[in-house]
């Protein structure tokens, strides 16, 4: 053994002492600052769910609110706003519950908020109620005219624009602009109440572009004209051109 | 609230295009980028040293040392950023007490303590011991307890511990080149891993991280030694420069035809994200990816340290080239990582649009935080050259 130890390198052994050094204090700094409950139940310390429990509540949930306000959330929940939650538009409102009167929720009065959701925007979807406020009533709080339990407009829209304005927006600058959006899309008058159960119809015959397009169509010279059999029969011809933007590429 | 408005409304008047609310503000900015510059820097500065080692180049054998040194105050600094980035510094000992081995960046820990524990701090030590002990000697006071202590009381300078060493010097080398492969390939893997982004997602990232790291250590030392010379009041040796400044070209090449490939592959590709991605090119990263990376950083000191070496110039000619290179180069590594960085952050996800970078001066993040870093790792080198001087002249015959 003796022998053994002599033939190691003096630097090996240094080192070697050094290594062991680094390596115990690691091992006690490990055990000494690992958190007791760490690894219980994951990588985390167990007692951080106890933290975040024992944080101070701030909202009630909808349905403590229905206790007292339930026909305000019936009114709400057979609504458009069915899918938002009381305290998204009143603020978190736990206090409210423990002393209704000292504490009273917020009311959102202004003109700001309800555009958080409904300002126009491109990448919402069509067909959601959109405005620009600089000039939709720019005088006028929201809740003067809309019920925000019961979003419904107050008057149903007159025009297709009021709800498809991006479409009706390029419809405006191309050669279709003065064909009325109906003759294009057979609309039931139930569409504007009820816009995703009465769906607008789309044309599904090439004829139906045909009766201004085809060679042998009565309309005016300047009207673009096609073969209607050899111009690629097999397809619809919306699968290929915009008709809100037919000069678009 | 108002101090939000405040700072976010002149960025929405310069955002092009549709982006989603999230993406206004960049969430890494300067400290992310200095960050794999630094640890670039550490790499190339390492893979530079190897080849005296390993592959036996002679003539740079006068920048060996002060390779290493490099390195080692590069590495001790580019934590620091991250640190500063995450703003919880005390926390930091956690990474390595409760590893999560599902996390890249917590495994980092490791390898950057395995880099700087078991290859750069043991090479320097293995390198350095006979000629410690043999200063300790002859020195007094706390320089000689310093001395003692840096070379942990060794006393066997004999012709076989000698040998011992240099034996060892060679194996932590050969160790060493994947050590700092992997310690750079990381930082790329780190980027290259973001599925979602389509400027950072490539198979290619960390390759390309490493070259452009070798590419900007060898720049790094080449300057350092050109600095340090004649304020030492010694003459620069012509040979080493020149074999430095061939290595430079000779990994230049290979960083750019990577470069290369990968931009050719994105553009045959053109995956659905290339509208956005050439209109970031051309407009918000135009000055620095076009005209400091590509042609500044790249082509330029390409083409100078091609010319010096087909035309045979006079021995100060080729000095000012080979400097202004190393410094062109420096500059155009830099901008690669902010191109990489900021860059992956200015294009929307949904591909509709572009937002800016606004830096702030002050600040934990800020511009001057980021200087103050930048500076640090030469201050630990004039340290470290102090107590490990890394000049030929003093080495003990």
């Amino acid at each position: 053994m003796k022998k053994f130890l002599q033939k190691i390198p003096e630097q090996v052994k240094r080192l070697s002492i050094l290594l062991v050094v680094v390596v115990i204090v690691f091992i006690i700094a490990t055990s000494l600052l690992t958190p007791k409950d760490f690894g219980l139940i994951g990588h985390f310390r167990a007692s951080s769910v106890q933290n975040n429990a024992n944080k101070k509540m701030q909202y009630a949930g909808q349905e403590t609110c229905s206790d007292c306000h339930e026909d305000m959330w019936k009114t709400k929940n057979a609504g458009y706003h069915k899918n938002l939650s009381c305290e998204v538009c009143h603020g978190p409102s736990l206090n409210h519950v423990n002393e209704p009167d000292q504490f009273k929720p917020v009311k959102p009065k202004g003109r700001t908020f309800c555009p958080v959701c409904h300002e126009y925007n491109p990448s919402r979807p069509t067909g959601f109620p959109q405005i620009v406020t600089a000039s939709h009533n720019p005088r006028k709080i929201c809740i003067t005219c809309h019920n925000p339990h019961n979003p419904t407009p107050p008057q149903t829209p007159k025009d297709c624009s009021a709800c498809h304005a991006e479409i009706s927006n390029a419809k405006s600058v191309s050669s279709h602009m003065d064909i009325p959006c109906t003759k294009c899309h057979k609309t039931s008058a139930k569409h504007r109440l009820s816009p995703r159960e009465f769906l607008p119809t789309k044309p599904t015959q090439r004829e139906f572009c045909g009766q201004c397009h085809s060679k042998e169509a009565k309309s005016d010279e300047s009207i673009p004209r096609i073969n209607m059999t050899t111009h690629e029969p097999r397809y619809v011809c919306w699968q290929c051109h915009y008709p809100h933007l037919p000069e678009a590429q | 609230m108002e101090e939000l408005i405040q700072h976010l409304t002149p960025i929405l008047k310069e955002i092009w295009g549709y982006i989603f609310p999230n993406e206004i503000e960049l969430h890494w900015g300067i400290l992310i980028v200095l960050y794999p510059y630094l640890t670039g820097l550490v790499a190339g500065a390492f893979i530079l040293a190897s080849l005296v080692k390993v592959f036996n180049v002679k003539e740079l054998q006068p920048t060996y040392r002060l390779a290493m040194l490099t390195a080692m105050s590069f590495l001790i600094v580019a934590p620091l950023p991250l640190l500063a980035h995450l703003g919880h510094p005390e926390k930091a000992y956690e990474i390595l007490i409760t590893p999560n081995s599902a996390s890249a960046m917590a495994m980092f820990g490791f390898v950057y303590a395995w880099y700087l524990m078991a290859v750069l701090c043991l090479e320097i030590w293995f390198e350095y011991r006979r000629d410690i002990i043999l200063w300790s000697q002859k020195e007094t006071g706390i320089k000689k307890w310093i001395h003692k202590i840096v070379s942990l009381f060794s006393k066997d300078i004999s012709e076989k511990a000698i040998h011992f060493d240099k034996k060892w010097v060679k194996i932590i080398t050969i160790i060493g080149i994947p050590s700092a492969f992997l310690l750079h390939g990381y930082v790329g893997f780190i980027f290259g891993s973001v599925k979602a982004n389509p400027w950072w997602s490539s198979v290619l990232m960390p390759i390309v991280f490493l070259f452009s790291a070798i590419v900007s250590g060898i720049a790094m030392v080449l300057v350092l030694y050109m600095i340090i010379t004649p304020i030492r009041g010694k003459q620069l040796d012509i040979l080493c420069l020149d074999k430095l400044a061939s290595y430079l070209f000779y990994v230049m090449i290979i960083d750019f035809s990577l470069e290369a490939l990968d931009f050719v592959q994105r553009v045959y590709e053109s995956e659905e994200s290339i509208k956005i991605l050439a209109y970031l090119v051309s407009n918000k990263l135009f000055i620095s990816l076009v005209v400091i990376q590509l042609f500044m950083g790249m082509l330029i000191p390409l083409t100078m340290i091609a010319l010096i070496k087909i035309f045979k110039s006079p021995p100060d000619l080729k000095k000012m080239v080979y400097f202004i290179s190393a410094i062109l180069v420096q500059v155009g590594i830099f901008s690669t990582r902010w191109n990489i960085v900021i860059g992956g952050q200015l294009f929307s996800k949904s591909f509709r649009g572009l937002t800016v970078y606004k830096i702030t001066f002050f600040g934990l993040e800020g511009f001057f935080s980021a200087v103050v870093i930048f500076c640090l790792p030469f201050i630990i080198l004039y340290i470290l050259t102090k107590i490990l001087p890394p000049w030929e002249e003093v080495r003990n015959p």
